[in-house]
């Protein structure tokens, strides 16, 4: 092929790369392409089984180093666990008086939401493009799906290809969940720093906010239930002439993360979405 | 055969991209591997298989990452054919000169990626100065490597190849 030729194949293909690109922009939901969920299904396996020879080298490894740490980790984890059967019973026993109380008010219990259990096999949260592929087997996963670590919240689902799904996490620049402030419940809104942290936006400067406080979701968006841990403060600053600026510590620490849970919690309907977002005061 | 080399110098990066991010901490801010292969791949000076690699190349980098699908199939289908574009009209021996070709690829790869985020994102959040310099150092000493080690290998199969050929005609 000659230089012109080359000259035009190489505006073609790049001239539908720009337009696929362009066409992905006015979506704020991110909906899959037909390539993107190709790749994953692709690319998937592969980070899985690389992913489990790792495992399983580090295992053995560990196994091979660790044997008198296991035994007396094994002895401390038996003492943990008698403790928090203990603690399962008088939470139990909460739990049955508040259910008793609720009743005698006629207040209705939100109703838990199921987790389904998927493995981590592909996590980049150093780089820019803060990912994370994970394995959900059979279960039934859809866009927008909140996941969670036991920490707290890791993000929401962008991407389902097969028995594989992308994961956009709480960190990333383009992230945003809305939350409160534990001891004032003050709403604000989460969002990726850009370097790994978090910041809470549109935090009033009258409330009051102290280092250490936890913030969690306020299931306000639509996406996440209310009360997942998303981090805790690490400075509060003057922001603007309204708001305080302040940042945030992650609760889940994304480098170390295994397996995350995928919770199954009915959704705000689509209509109900997009008449609240019309909606006028 | 070029389609069977690229395809396996692929696979084996994305292997070392996959078993880095495992164990490495930082490992994507660090090395692009993909880019190792791309540019190893686009100096031969084939430009149809560099644009074609490019695009291939991108688009498994775009898979891994969380950004708009394409904004790696873009960069590197623009490093790649200006890449192939350069080795067909200077000849690239030296270590120090292919070193230098994969400078310039995973600086412009960089700031391509860096342009699309301004025009695509309303508050773009860019990789650090210090990292971009670090990715672009260490996929340029290991794109030399690569490269020159290849480039033995392809000669001592080929000089296998003629000697073998030789022995069936004249042996």
């Amino acid at each position: 092929m000659n230089e012109r030729r080359a000259r035009w194949l190489f505006l073609a293909v790049l001239g539908a790369q720009l337009l696929a690109l362009s066409l992905q922009v006015p979506d704020p939901e991110r909906r899959s392409s037909f390539p993107e969920s190709l790749g994953l299904r692709f690319l998937g396996p592969l980070a899985r089984a690389v992913d489990s020879g790792a495992d399983g080298a580090s295992s053995v490894r560990e196994s091979f180093r660790r044997r008198a740490a296991l035994v007396e980790e094994n002895r401390r984890l038996q003492s943990e666990l008698e403790r928090l059967r203990l603690e399962v019973m008088r939470l139990r026993e909460s739990d049955d008086e508040a259910r008793r109380l609720a009743a005698a008010l006629d207040y209705g219990r939100q109703s838990h939401a199921d987790l389904g259990v998927a493995d981590v096999v592909y996590g980049d949260f150093s780089s820019w493009l803060r990912t994370l592929v994970v394995r959900t087997g059979s279960a039934r996963v859809a866009i927008n799906q909140a996941v969670v670590a036991p920490a707290g919240l890791v993000g929401r689902v962008i991407l389902v290809a097969g028995p594989y799904a992308k994961v956009q996490i709480v960190i990333d620049r383009t992230a945003s969940v809305s939350a409160y402030l534990e001891p004032s419940h003050r709403q604000g809104i989460v969002r990726g720093d850009g370097n790994g942290g978090l910041e809470l936006d549109y935090v009033l400067q009258q409330a009051e906010v102290g280092v250490g406080d936890r913030v969690l979701t306020a299931g306000i968006d639509g996406i996440y239930p209310r009360g997942i841990p998303i981090g805790t403060v690490t400075s509060v600053q003057p922001g603007g002439e309204l708001f305080h600026s302040i940042t945030l510590a992650p609760a889940v620490d994304f480098g170390k993360l295994e397996q995350v849970y995928i919770v199954n919690s009915p959704s705000l309907p689509q209509s109900l979405k997009e008449t609240s977002a019309g909606a006028r005061p | 055969m070029r389609v069977l080399r690229f395809s396996i110098g692929l696979l084996v990066a994305l292997l070392v991209h996959l078993a880095g991010m495992r164990l490495v901490p930082h490992f994507s801010l660090a090395v692009d591997v993909f880019l190792v292969v791309l540019v190893t791949k686009a100096l031969d000076g084939d430009v149809v298989a560099a644009i074609v690699a490019g695009a291939v190349v991108g688009l498994f980098q775009d898979t891994l990452g969380g950004t708009l699908y394409g904004m790696f199939g873009v960069a590197d289908t623009i490093v790649a054919y200006a890449t192939a574009l350069l080795a067909q009209k200077v000849v690239i021996q030296r270590m120090s000169g292919v070193v230098l070709a994969f400078v310039a690829a995973a600086a412009t790869q960089q700031a391509l990626l860096a342009l699309l985020a301004f025009v695509l994102f309303p508050d773009p959040e860019l990789p650090r100065v210090g990292w971009v310099a670090l990715r672009i150092a260490v996929t340029a000493l290991l794109g030399g490597v690569v490269f020159i080690a290849s480039r033995q290998w392809r000669q001592r199969y080929d000089s296998w190849r003629r000697n073998r050929t030789a022995r069936v005609h004249f042996g």
